[in-house]
């Protein structure tokens, strides 16, 4: 593609401009007897309900999500907004709660009148609040990574186009773990949901590339020490799998290396355990040369893109993937690229549907589930897409780096084809 | 676009429409009982607590609850009287007349007027309107702070003051703040008993305390019903009796270095001193207290591992506050009820022990409490008030989301990072477990000068105070660990 990157250094718009203006619309949208005169304008914007973890456990990821997302719509309004229509983003708090998110994407139907929901990142409140959307008949564009869009068990009005979702993610790790890590593989991940999405699909991944799970140590979530666990990892493991999460992970690291001191098999593990976290915090010393899987890597690669670096200008990241001017608000980079690539995929499909207002929200429907790939570039720094529209889910790289010298240096990235899996149902069966 | 279309054309979409929402109906249906086995990811952030578990909590705990104790014994061996005339030293500085009060409250009001109107029309993210940030973080986190350091600026800074004193005017009423026999005399401060309860709830509890909309809605209406009532009751009356904010930040500006006299003299004293001179509270007066300290406590034990752990929940996979509701109301009524229980327990003891006949110990007692209040509030609010206090600086420039750049920052960076990463955990924890264990220390030196008002003899005043002792040393240990223990988010 020759589209180059954005230049946004001329741009006079503000971030605060870019969300701005939502306020005095809603408050007026609400008011009795407004009419809606701007709707038959071609100029009116196109109302984007974002629904957002402002507070709650999803507060971190949430922050990032809202600047990525500004920094997205921003370089959408100054290339001209979408068919020519400004965009503007009505952010509503979903305290990171499944009810609140159902209340929420109603809101956006009934009172703010928005065009489409997007930006959910936990998957308990997208599960809790796709049933909302498919009632509303409200296109709902996630960014969770989590399975449940592809496993097509939630409705026709729910997509996740913008990151591959958890079960590809895990399937591409299994080539270059047999391939470069080990044959012997121990999994230890959190006994619930999260661990078990890795519990179930790595084994039979692991399988067709000719190595073994040979150990699976499931940690209860209230676990806050971990030495007892390790005896039970078999003294033949070449790689330890790990999944770990919240906020014991650094004493989980910290005790591994204690365990095993400089002697230790290869560690591969998900980022997920360590986003928004400086990968040098005292504890994690022991991570030094293992490997993590990134969906978008937090550290500036010699050989990024212009597309990946314009991207990391605009969201407001330096080379260490942290807030510039705040070098220890490290950001959740390996997740929030989602957010920028998903409005462009939803601009890409309200231009394709020739998208006037709320009335063709059926028609955005059709013509996201006509979309079939999307290239590397401004509007999809992370890398190459492709999209199938059955199970409303897009595939991507993924990124495997190496903690070297403090930072994650990408040593791999996968191939889409490695993280293909046969479609589990058909949405576009289910009627509009 | 065909906003009028045929009516032939009605039947059809309605029907559509019909077998649409049935088909909804059931996806719903699906989907709530997918959300039962369905693999679900979480992101439970290794967040700043993860910091903490790796530094050496336990030796904060222990030597918190032995300082505390020590402290004890050292002034049970201190002789009482020179103890007590040397704290009650006071330094006279200018007196500050209250002619602008009521200048400064009607300011107050208008600011307070104009963040309800943010909340209903301004931007819907609770980070970007001003009202739920000025409400939780300056108000409800700051100026409990602020009070109890310069001191009851909120007597002139409260939305009530000033307009009551125009309206009475107004109405040819004598303007007097109602200082004399009430109506009221009888509930004491039960009112505000029960209205605190239900704004902790508020906080705690409900799902969407930081919505601003309906944070406009619940503060508009709390101030239109207290004005109400000091129209009705007398605005002296009513602020002691009934309006939950300016009574507790009246008891914790009784901690504060800076007093003003009957005379109107400002002076400087030493921390905690006024509070001796303090009137013994009513049993409900008592009960407040006691509900804001636990109500702060519960905040961080509703959060611990330990807490959702009895309730079979999840911490990394926190299923929201919506699916909470039942259990934080009873956990915000039980750590309320196991802390009284407790308080009276030891002040009941202690007298017994001592062989103190006087009743009414506990109203007087109570007050120690308030620099542990204080204490937790501090450490409790402080990541909130470092972080969200940036987001209201910047939201007050633009309260209703329009562009404007009121106070020149706008723009100004969030920076967050102030308090994440291991260094700030460390200084983070310090200055909380410091102020913890300064608040107990603080709270026992409170107590042991009151005891001494109550029970003249010295050894037999010290002796009273022993169960109340250990109850401080418990509540320092448990404050370090509510610090200390892992939590959701």
């Amino acid at each position: 593609m020759d589209k180059k990157p954005f230049d946004l250094s001329k741009s006079r718009l503000t971030r605060r401009t870019a969300l701005k203006g939502l306020a005095a619309g809603a408050g007026l949208a609400a008011a009795p007897g407004f009419v809606r005169y701007a709707q038959a304008q071609s100029s009116a914007p196109i109302k984007i309900g974002f629904q957002s973890h402002r507070t709650g456990i999803g507060a971190a990821y949430g922050r990032w999500y809202e600047k990525t997302t500004a920094a997205a719509v921003k370089a959408i309004n100054a290339a001209g907004g979408i068919n020519g229509r400004p965009v503007e983003v009505v952010i509503e708090d979903d305290g990171t709660d499944p009810g609140r998110g159902a209340e929420v994407v109603g809101k956006f139907a009934t009172q703010h009148k928005t065009d489409i929901v997007f930006g959910t990142l936990f998957s308990h409140v997208v599960i809790g609040s796709a049933p909302a959307a498919g009632e509303a008949k409200m296109p709902y564009f996630v960014v969770s990574e989590g399975h449940h869009v592809a496993s097509t068990k939630l409705n026709r009005y729910v997509f996740q186009p913008g990151i591959t979702d958890v079960k590809s993610q895990i399937q591409s790790m299994a080539p270059w773990i047999a391939a470069n890590a080990g044959k012997k593989v121990t999994q230890i991940f959190p006994d619930f949901a999260f661990g078990y999405d890795h519990r179930d699909y790595l084994p039979p991944a692991l399988k067709a590339q000719g190595a073994d799970v040979i150990a699976q140590i499931a940690i209860p979530p209230t676990e806050s020490s971990f030495t007892k666990y390790f005896p039970q990892i078999p003294a033949e493991t070449e790689v330890i799998y790990h999944v770990m999460v919240g906020p014991a992970v650094l004493t989980f690291v910290k005790e591994l290396g204690e365990f095993y001191g400089s002697n230790r098999p290869q560690l591969f593990g998900f980022i997920d355990s360590l986003e928004a976290v400086d990968i040098n915090s005292p504890g994690l010393e022991f991570l030094d040369g293992s490997h993590f899987w990134e969906g978008s890597p937090r550290y500036a690669q010699a050989d990024d893109s212009a597309a990946q670096k314009a991207y990391r200008a605009a969201v407001g990241i330096d080379d260490n993937g942290a807030a510039v001017g705040d070098p220890k608000d490290v950001s959740t980079a390996a997740h929030m690229f989602g957010c920028w690539e998903t409005l462009y995929v939803v601009k890409k499909a309200m231009e394709d549907a020739g998208y006037k207002g709320p009335e063709d929200r059926a028609k955005l429907v059709e013509a996201t589930e006509a979309l079939t790939e999307f290239a590397e570039g401004p509007e999809h720094p992370q890398g190459p897409k492709t999209f199938n529209g059955k199970i409303h889910q897009c595939f991507g790289i993924q990124n495997i780096s190496k903690v070297e010298g403090g930072k994650l240096k990408v040593v791999h990235k996968t191939k889409i084809e490695d993280g293909l899996y046969e479609p589990e149902g058909d949405y576009p069966k289910q009627a509009l | 676009m065909p906003r009028h279309r045929p009516r032939g054309d009605r039947g059809l979409e309605r029907l559509r429409s019909f077998t649409a929402e049935n088909h909804a109906g059931k996806l719903a249906f699906v989907a709530a009982a997918l959300a039962l086995f369905l693999p679900v990811p979480a992101f439970a952030h290794a967040s700043d607590r993860g910091h903490v578990l790796l530094l050496p909590t336990g030796y904060y705990l222990v030597g918190g609850a032995f300082a505390v104790a020590v402290s004890f014994l050292v002034l049970a061996l201190l002789p009482p009287a020179a103890l007590d005339r040397f704290w009650r030293r006071r330094l006279a500085l200018f007196t500050l007349g209250d002619t602008a009060r009521t200048v400064v409250s009607l300011l107050s009001f208008a600011g307070f007027a104009v963040l309800v109107a943010a909340g209903l029309f301004g931007s819907r993210d609770p980070l970007s309107n001003p009202l739920p940030l000025v409400i939780w973080t300056l108000l409800w986190a700051g100026m409990v702070l602020a009070q109890g350091v310069l001191g009851d600026v909120w007597s002139w800074l409260n939305p009530w003051y000033g307009p009551w004193r125009v309206v009475t005017r107004l109405l040819g009423k004598d303007g007097g703040e109602g200082k004399g026999a009430s109506p009221l005399s009888r509930p004491g401060c039960w009112p505000a008993v029960i209205l605190f309860l239900a704004f902790a709830w508020f906080e705690l509890v409900y799902p969407a305390p930081d919505d601003p909309a309906r944070l406009a809605w619940a503060a508009g209406l709390y101030w239109l019903v207290s004005f109400l009532a000091m129209l009705a009751f007398g605005y002296e009356d009513w602020s002691r009796r009934g309006e939950f904010l300016t009574l507790f930040f009246a008891m914790v500006a009784r901690f504060a270095p800076l007093g003003q006299d009957e005379t109107g003299r400002l002076f400087l004293c030493w921390p905690g001193a006024k509070l001796l001179a303090a009137e013994p509270l009513p049993p409900s007066g008592v009960a407040f207290l006691l509900l804001a300290l636990s109500s702060v406590s519960f905040d961080g034990l509703s959060k611990t591992f330990f807490w959702l752990g009895l309730f079979g929940i999840n911490p990394l996979e926190f299923p929201g506050r919506t699916a909470l509701v039942g259990i934080g109301s009873f956990g915000l009524v039980l750590t309320f009820i196991l802390l009284a229980a407790a308080f009276l327990l030891a002040v009941l003891l202690g007298q017994r022990l001592a062989g103190v006949a006087k009743s009414g110990g506990a109203g007087l007692l109570v007050w120690s409490i308030v620099p542990i209040a204080l204490a937790y509030h501090f450490a409790h609010y402080l990541t909130v008030l470092l972080v969200d206090g940036q987001y209201a600086i910047v939201a007050l420039s633009d309260p209703f989301s329009l562009g404007w750049n009121l106070f020149g920052t706008a723009d100004m960076q969030v920076e967050a990072g102030l308090v994440a990463g291991a260094a700030s955990a460390l200084w983070l924890w310090n200055f909380q477990a410091g102020a913890i264990i300064l608040g107990h220390l603080l709270a026992v030196l409170v107590a042991h000068g009151l005891a001494w008002r109550l029970e003249p003899n010295p050894g037999r005043a010290a002796l009273s105070q022993f169960p109340l002792t250990l109850l401080m040393v418990a509540y320092t240990v448990f404050g370090l660990w509510l610090l200390a223990t892992p939590t959701a988010g």
